[in-house]
């Protein structure tokens, strides 16, 4: 993702220092971590600052942020969801779940890797490319992310839209409109649902707490 | 650049504010914007607002970043300079044979690819873009005001000792002697080509003076 603006507080450098523990002690080559919460949860802000923690302690790790893999262009997908309803479009089905795997095997086999990267400025869908080799952790951020197969750490954000609305506007990211709460609100379902697959929970006081 | 961080402040949008209106009277075909100026002096954050402000205009534009086209990658590059000494410090740092190349990639409005570093696992990946009906090209860089074919060359007037001051560098990196060595030799690198420059930007929160 290019041009995308971060917010980093302390509750991201509290909430990563609580949760570098738990991968360095469960550190492998080709570890992968997903942050899944809904939108303006601090996900890219949480995953910016593990990346950057690990790297202090010697591990290369790059964070891959799913908004690049949607199917449809950022600049069609509102006329997109509205021609096929919201209940339909929004949801797991939005993402390019072939492409997001593809990078993951080449990850896995330290391959030269092709993907989507969006540059927010421009709204244009850009590709990079890169070489895994020698990465030894990628940080999958994403409202769905934890629903990626073959996970090893997976964080989930309980803060709903309803808490960071706020946060939203004050990200300046998008005009808030009626349609588009709607689309929050189907989000904020289906992020949910995925709930019970974190290993890991940051709650609504952005403290970390362990699954059972 | 992937993973860096910006400061977006009132400054930076006053300070782009006053390149648009220039920008929007002079306005051609392929129309090249250098923002150079010394390290942390603001001229991502510049480029950015610029960016987002031409956006809303309905100008298609593409930031450029200069420290993607260093030809020694950032992890290799104190080494480097070591070797070859503080005289190799300055603009032939740069590969200006791949500069030319995105240049022209813009120009003749092509699919293009270009470097792109990734601060956190240190390596140069490619991104590949499409300039296709891109107008606006915004180069920010120490030495982008060398770029000679550019219509606009902003220079943002303050040195890496008002930065210092500022605890803007300090907060980021730690500043041993050889890093003040290179910080020295960028200044002057960089005010030696401040004559090129055709658009003076002052940051002086006092006045808060644009000249020209």
């Amino acid at each position: 993702m290019l041009g995308d603006v971060l917010l980093i507080g302390e509750k991201h450098e509290n909430a990563a220092k609580i949760i570098l523990p738990h991968i360095l002690k469960n550190r492998k080559n080709k570890y992968i971590i997903a942050i899944s919460g809904e939108s303006g949860s601090g996900k890219t802000e949480l995953s910016h600052v593990i990346a950057r923690m690990l790297r202090k302690e010697g591990i290369i790790c790059k964070p891959i942020h799913i908004d690049n893999y949607y199917r449809i262009h950022p600049l069609e997908r509102t006329e997109w969801r509205k021609a096929h309803g919201i209940e339909t479009a929004v949801g797991l089905g939005e993402y390019d779940w072939d492409t997001i795997y593809r990078n993951i095997d080449d990850f896995r086999n330290d391959m030269i890797s092709t993907m989507p990267c969006i540059d927010l400025v421009t709204e244009q869908v850009d590709h990079l490319t890169t070489d895994f080799k020698g990465i030894e952790m990628i940080i999958v951020d994403g409202l769905y992310a934890i629903h990626t197969e073959g996970v090893d750490l997976r964080i989930f954000i309980e803060l709903t839209y309803h808490e960071t609305k706020k946060a939203q506007v004050v990200r300046g990211k998008e005009p808030q409109n009626e349609y588009r709460m709607h689309v929050l609100e189907r989000e904020h379902q289906v992020v949910q649902s995925l709930r019970d697959k974190a290993d890991i929970f940051i709650n609504k006081e952005y403290q970390v707490v362990t699954a059972r | 650049m992937l993973n860096d961080i910006l400061l977006l402040n009132k400054k930076h949008e006053g300070a782009a504010r006053t390149i648009l209106d220039r920008v929007i009277q002079e306005l051609t075909p392929k129309y090249i914007i250098t923002i150079s100026g010394e390290v942390e002096t603001g001229k991502c954050e510049v480029a950015h607002m610029l960016g987002r402000l031409l956006k809303k205009e309905g100008i298609g534009l593409k930031l450029l970043h200069m420290d993607n086209y260093y030809k020694i990658a950032p992890l290799e590059r104190n080494d480097w300079r070591r070797r070859h000494g503080i005289d190799s410090v300055g603009y032939n740092e740069y590969d200006w044979e791949v500069v030319s190349r995105t240049l022209k990639g813009f120009r003749e409005g092509k699919l293009t690819t270009l470097p792109c570093v990734d601060l956190f696992t240190g390596q140069i990946d490619q991104l590949t873009t499409n300039f296709a009906g891109i107008q606006v090209l915004i180069i920010e860089g120490l030495y982008s005001v060398k770029i000679e074919e550019a219509n606009l060359k902003v220079f943002i007037e303050q040195t890496y000792r008002d930065t210092i001051e500022e605890q803007k560098l300090s907060g980021k990196e730690e500043l041993d002697d050889f890093r003040m060595q290179i910080l020295e030799r960028e200044h002057q690198v960089v005010q030696s080509l401040k004559p090129l420059a055709d658009f003076y930007l002052d940051f002086d929160t006092s006045s808060e003076i644009f000249h020209y």
